[in-house]
């Protein structure tokens, strides 16, 4: 295969390096073939993508809308995960503190996670504004900023978050879905403590990124690829569990309106 | 919100107030397994934060959360179940049911369900896991070298292991050995020469057996578990010969290069067959008639119960040897050929072996004898001379049970090492 993909990722866990090197060798059988570096951070992978050094970026929302921001809506995504489509945010409270509706969150510290995390910092504070909680006014911030420039993939300010509402620290916390739903199924979760109180609208997560100038007959048949893995196929299962997929989607778009809004509000930039 | 009309309820769930991640979701797995992509699961919760619970777990387990309604102080959520299958595997067995052996439960009659189907020749691609149960895709496989059926197995081997199980005894207990006395020096010196000279033979029994079990495909189980009993057998024939050597003011005699070069020999064959026919049939048969020897002259009550309890658990090893020996050869007449150029090969190999050796021929007489006196050396090497002649004629015997006509039994007895085992 002449050309193949060079795509981008962030080395956020030990595990970024099984999980491509799988997709690697899928890719050389099933064709497109690929190759991948890694990032210690989605800043400088974004500088990689604009400057050419990488073809692909596999990016979180936040990495992409900086992206878009820098290119002047120059880019294009690709491919997702199925579960980046619904991501919403969990606000979570501690059970006993009476906090039965959106409204009781006023005046009560609210836990976040890294302040570049979309799911767990930068969207709670956006739709809880569209909700009539002013995070400025109404709230005491408790904020974990956690490996900053990983944009909240590690999951360690997530568990700061759970935590501190757990221990009474904070009476409410902000985390993502997903991170909610595996400590509910790992039965981390003491009902008695913690409980969900509210899940924000829905919104999109990560996406391979490229340059809108990329030659599509590069990119087309690495996402046709792509879309074929199989989680009913004992060879793919281990990789998409790790990358926490079921299957890949090619990419919509219309879901990151909110964290475009967001980052302006929030003069993230 | 109203239903979807087209969603297929296949199963309900009143889940009262349980928590999601206080057990809720075992339930909402477990029922959705069975269920086929795009049929619906009812689940009715009082828990006020289950139903966004369960929506965001939908995603993260690959399932649909169609919606949650409200009706008189519950909700009501429907999940259509999606496409992941959550193992891959065919589904598990249900409604097998073994048949009662009076009160209990008998690996004679555990052939039932998928458990009944024994091969001839199990799959290249092993698992740790019981005959029958469903191996999930992209288990990692292991590879067995004794996978055919007559490779490794016997008639009646269930019934063996549930004798084997069932007759275990302790070493420490169940031997009197508070009744041990000092001896007649020259008879306890005998006793130790043929407690050591036992010894030696049972780690060959233990490592015979030990070398193949790791090689044996779990599709045979009961041969990798008979044998496993077999090895706990030789176990403890070797503490129970070693302690009696060393509990009566004697201690460990000689490991002759003669037993040594013998018992070597039977770690020689590469298939299991093979070995064991060599190790069971011929050896531990003659073993038989040495333990019962040795039993009947025994000095002492101690040692009398050593020889009489390593005897019965060495019947059971013989009945294995035989049996397979005649499993092996019914199904592969050239079994039979390759057995014999076994036998005459370790014969060549053991031509310098003339005897089972001084020590032991002499200590064999002094034993059953009783002592060194010249009436007791008379009587002990008439009763040794009467042993050869027992072991060559039982020899005969288990061959021709193996499979085997007069003529070949009789020469391939003859070729046995005189060493015994
Ligand atoms: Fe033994
Ligand atoms: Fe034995």
């Amino acid at each position: 295969m002449t050309n193949p993909i060079l795509m981008g990722a962030v080395a956020y866990d030990p595990k970024v390096v099984p999980i491509w090197d799988g997709i690697r060798e899928y890719m050389k059988e099933a064709g497109p073939g690929m190759d991948y570096v890694l990032f210690s951070n989605y800043e400088a992978q974004v500088d990689a993508l604009l400057s050419g050094f990488i073809d692909v970026a596999w990016n979180t929302n936040l990495a992409y809308v900086r992206a878009q921001r820098r290119t002047s809506g120059h880019c294009r995504a690709l491919a997702m995960r199925d579960t980046d489509v619904d991501y919403c945010s969990v606000i979570v409270v501690r059970t006993d503190a009476g906090i039965n509706t959106l409204a009781d969150l006023r005046g009560r510290t609210l836990a976040l996670g890294s302040r570049d995390s979309g799911h767990a910092a930068i969207l709670p504070l956006y739709f809880l504004k569209r909700q009539d909680i002013d995070p400025q006014r109404d709230l005491k911030l408790m904020r974990f900023d956690l490996d900053v420039g990983k944009h909240g993939d590690t999951g360690a300010s997530e568990s700061a978050v759970l935590n501190a509402v757990a221990s009474g620290q904070a009476e409410a916390g902000a985390v993502g879905d997903p991170f909610w739903a595996k400590a509910l199924e790992e039965r981390a979760v003491d009902g008695d403590k913690v409980r969900l109180l509210w899940t924000t609208p829905t919104y999109h997560h990560c996406n391979f990124t490229a340059l809108d100038s990329i030659d599509e007959s590069r990119t087309t048949p690495w996402v046709e690829a792509l879309l074929k893995m199989d989680y009913n196929n004992p060879k793919h299962r281990p990789l998409l569990d790790m990358e926490g997929l079921k299957r890949w989607l090619p990419a919509q778009t219309e879901g990151y309106r909110t964290l475009f809004e967001a980052v302006e509000e929030q003069g993230i930039g | 919100m109203t239903r979807p009309i087209t969603t297929k309820i296949k199963a309900q769930y009143y889940g009262e107030d349980l928590g999601a991640s206080e057990g809720l979701l075992v339930a909402v797995a477990r029922l959705l397994d069975p269920l086929a992509e795009g049929e619906a699961l009812e689940v009715a919760t009082e828990n006020l934060s289950v139903p966004d619970d369960l929506r965001v777990w939908c995603r993260r387990a690959g399932h649909r959360f169609l919606n949650a309604t409200r009706e008189n102080g519950k909700s009501i959520i429907l999940i259509e179940r999606g496409f992941v299958r959550r193992t891959l595997a065919d589904p598990p067995e249900w409604g097998v049911r073994m048949p009662r052996r009076g009160e209990t439960v008998d690996m004679r009659d555990w052939q039932v369900g998928r458990h009944a189907t024994i091969d001839e020749e199990a799959p290249i691609a092993g698992s740790l896991a019981p005959r029958g149960a469903s191996i999930e895709e992209g288990a990692p496989t292991i590879e067995f070298s004794i996978r055919k059926r007559s490779d490794i197995w016997a008639n009646a081997i269930s019934e063996l292991y549930e004798q084997a199980t069932s007759s275990q005894w302790v070493g420490a207990r169940d031997i009197p050995w508070q009744e041990l006395a000092p001896l007649d020096e020259e008879v306890e010196r005998a006793v130790c020469q043929i407690m050591t000279f036992l010894a030696e033979n049972e780690y060959a029994a233990l490592y015979v057996p030990a070398r193949f079990i790791g090689q044996i495909h779990p599709h045979f189980t009961e041969a990798a578990l008979f044998l496993s009993t077999v090895m706990v057998d030789e176990a403890r024939h070797i503490e129970v010969f070693t302690k009696r050597a060393l509990a009566n003011g004697g201690g460990l005699g000689v490991a002759s290069a003669a037993t040594q070069l013998s018992l070597a020999s039977l770690l020689e064959p590469k298939d299991f067959s093979t070995a064991s026919f060599l190790l069971s049939v011929l050896g531990e048969g003659t073993f038989l008639d040495l333990l019962a020897f040795l039993e009947e002259h025994a000095p002492e009550r101690a040692t009398r119960e050593i020889c009489r309890r390593a005897r019965q658990d060495e019947t059971r090893h013989v009945r294995f040897g035989i049996a397979h020996a005649k499993y092996t050869i019914e199904a592969d007449l050239s079994a039979a050929r390759r057995f014999g150029s076994a036998v005459e090969a370790r014969a060549e190999f053991l031509k310098s072996v003339s005897g089972v050796g001084a020590l032991i021929e002499e200590s064999l007489i002094i034993y059953s004898g009783g002592g060194m006196s010249p009436s007791s050396l008379r009587a002990g090497t008439k009763r040794v001379a009467q042993l050869y002649e027992t072991m060559h004629a039982n020899r005969v015997k288990r061959l021709a049970a193996a499979g085997f006509n007069s003529d070949q039994a009789d020469h391939m007895s003859r070729l046995h090492t005189p060493n015994f085992m």
